[in-house]
């Protein structure tokens, strides 16, 4: 009953004119990035972390969490109509929407993934709010090894269950590890790694490195390596679904949703693995297997619904470890955990204590976000479909001028500038080779706060390393961590396969 | 994947480049100054172990180099083994873009910096009108000058410096 009154203060404080305007804003904008192919809420918000100086916390945190979700609403539409994948993420519904709406289906498909988001995030913020003042109690019992033991599990999961190798998401996590240590010890003093740079003896910002790799990054490599898409775009179609296509649909839905909302909670690497599941679950449950891509059928309205729900969910589940445990588990969440800790907030079980009404107010500001992005998306599609006729030239020039206000705004710095351009060659080379990119923001943020911990945690046991394993919750972590690192082996070894080609 | 035991170099030299990064650290590490009073964990532990897991991670990278190539690559980074015709000029164009703007952004201001940074990126992706490019790079920039200056209070270096 408590988790209601809060939710009732957080409603109406997330209806107050000002803050309804910083939701709209945010999902406006994250509908149009995840329309437009080559930028993503990764990027966008971290672009706009600099408006965290000037806009109250609620406002801008509400507006972040809109781009963050709003992406996932407008990825599906490039993905349906274009063929080619807003985000990485909606790879199926680019794969299932795609042939439906070859087969003048386009309107359906779209219907089916914007109603099926709609649900998907409703229930995934339901469940959020139920759960995460639960896992917030239990942290509360967490001290320095606890913490540890969590943040060495999810260095792990981020790593390992990313991209195709382990290997390679581990040397992307040592490099992120590496960026994390450049800077001033908080707890010695000492300068680290700044090679007598004044620039980096306060670090590098998570942003630079973020707009390195995703903006610069991608554009030099999409020049480099990627032909340009000349299939052409599809007709709109009526967004009418029969009843057929609801019957078919609702209970996709809601498994995508359960599969979704785990995946998305647990520190496993963004939303790429619950879409799979879900396509692949849906293909084997329907009643119309003939229809789904991989048998040459037209294209069947499960293989959207479901992927395009899980998505969500896992999108709104990724919340949960963020804001109870502080751990982000996508590259997104890495950027908010930025944003909150620009307003000295850290994110945490303390978090539903000291900021219990923020807290509250940006779950609330989810279940309003839903509603505002259903409202965007279906009677508007026609307006964000307008948005793909950007010129490609200036679209990448935008990008890559917002990106260079966005690293120079910080601290105007011309070193900032050419280490954004050595990072996005570096990006160049990651994705070239495959490297998971993730990793490398998750490992810079949480580096150092592991290092903080692992010295807390020393301290306490006076310098006692048996302290990981000999408290339970801490070894179970831990043991965690090591089933993360032998059963992809193992289902390796039995011809199983966690990879994207299916 | 055609020869399957053979030295890709390329990716030797990215796993050679994994072990200098922890070589680096390694170093590093051993030259912070030392920590006054009681210390639990130096300064210099984790930077150690980090550097340790690099090593241990560009040993491997090297194995696999050696050995026919890394481990199950995304079918894309095959198919795109060799870069686009122009890709490299359009790169160039882009980086050249990008170092313009660090250079002269101290210089020239944000506005013309930026908008030249538009041109060469546009220039870069195929477009053939420098004029028309960096008019539009300009109207693009100037609002968000002003917004950045008026509304969010990060203030950017002046619109065209005196002398112009």
């Amino acid at each position: 009953m408590e988790t209601l009154a809060n939710l009732a203060i957080g409603f109406s404080a997330a209806l107050t004119p000002i803050n309804l305007m910083w939701g709209f804003i945010g999902c406006l904008l994250g509908t149009a990035i995840g329309v437009l192919p080559g930028i993503g809420p990764a990027l966008t918000v971290a672009l706009l972390l600099p408006i965290t100086a000037k806009v109250d916390p609620t406002g801008a945190l509400i507006m972040f969490a809109g781009i963050y979700y709003g992406a996932q609403f407008g990825g599906s539409t490039t993905s349906i109509l274009l063929n080619t994948p807003g985000e990485s993420s909606s790879m199926v519904t680019a794969l299932e929407g795609n042939l439906m709406a070859r087969n003048g289906r386009a309107g359906p498909a779209l219907a089916t993934a914007a109603i099926g988001s709609f649900v998907a995030g409703t229930i995934a913020t339901v469940l959020l709010t139920l759960f995460a003042p639960i896992v917030a109690t239990l942290a509360l019992k967490f001290g320095p090894a606890e913490y540890f033991a969590i943040l060495v599990l999810s260095f792990t999961t981020v790593s390992a269950v990313l991209g195709a190798s382990m290997l390679r998401g581990f040397a992307s996590l040592g490099v992120g590890l590496t960026i994390g240590l450049i800077g001033l010890d908080s707890t010695s003093g000492i300068a680290r790694y700044t090679l007598a740079v004044p620039e980096l003896v306060d670090g590098i910002e998570v942003v630079l490195v973020a707009v390195g790799l995703f903006a610069v990054g991608e554009a030099l490599y999409s020049l480099l390596y990627q032909k340009e898409e000349t299939s052409g775009r599809h007709r709109l179609t009526s967004l009418w679904m029969t009843r057929a296509d609801w019957k078919r649909s609702v209970p996709a839905w809601l498994r995508g949703t359960l599969i979704g909302f785990p995946f998305g909670s647990i520190p496993a690497g963004g939303a790429e693995i619950p879409t799979f599941l879900s396509y692949s679950a849906e293909r084997k449950l329907s009643k119309y297997p003939k229809e789904f891509a991989g048998s040459k059928g037209e294209g069947a309205i499960e293989g959207v619904a479901g992927p395009e729900a899980a998505n969500n969910a896992s999108a709104t589940g990724s919340l949960v470890p963020l804001l109870t445990l502080g751990i982000p588990t996508s590259a997104t969440a890495a950027i908010l955990l930025a944003a909150f800790q620009n307003y000295n907030l850290q994110p945490g079980p303390m978090l539903f204590q000291t900021s219990g009404e923020l807290v509250w107010t940006l779950v609330a500001s989810l279940y309003v976000g839903n509603v505002i992005l259903l409202v965007l998306n279906l009677p508007l599609v026609g307006l964000w479909v307008k948005l793909l006729q950007i010129p490609r030239p200036y679209l990448n020039a935008g990008i890559l001028v917002f990106a260079t206000i966005g690293v120079y705004g910080m601290r105007h710095s011309s070193f900032d500038l050419m280490l954004m351009l050595a990072i996005g060659w570096g990006g160049v080379l990651m994705r070239r080779f495959d490297f998971p990119v993730a990793p490398v923001i998750v490992g810079m943020l949480l580096g150092p706060m592991a290092e903080k911990q692992l010295r807390n945690a020393l301290s306490i046991s006076e310098g006692d390393w048996l302290v990981f394993v000999t408290q339970p919750i801490s070894a179970a972590f831990l043991a965690l961590t090591l089933l993360v690192l032998v059963v992809p082996h193992l289902l390796h070894a039995r011809g199983i396969k966690l990879h994207e080609d299916d | 994947m055609t020869q399957p035991r053979a030295i890709v170099p390329v990716q030797l030299a990215i796993g050679v480049g994994v072990i200098a990064i922890s070589a680096v650290l390694a170093v590093g590490a051993f030259r912070f100054p030392p920590e006054m009073g009681f210390v639990i964990l130096g300064a210099h532990v984790y930077p150690y172990a980090v550097a340790v897991f690099l090593g241990v991670v560009g040993l491997l990278l090297c194995y696999q180099a050696a050995t026919g190539g890394f481990r199950e690559l995304a079918d894309h980074s095959d198919e795109a083994a060799q870069a686009l015709p122009g890709g490299k000029a359009g790169a160039a164009w882009v980086t050249a873009g990008l170092i313009g703007v660090a250079v002269l952004i101290n210089l020239i201001g944000f506005v013309l910096a930026a908008g030249l940074l538009f041109a060469c990126s546009a220039r870069g992706f195929g477009s053939r009108r420098p004029v028309k490019d960096l008019a539009i790079g300009i109207a693009l920039t100037l609002p968000i000058y002003w917004l950045f200056n008026a509304g969010l209070g990060v203030s950017l270096p002046p619109l065209v410096n005196a002398w112009i």
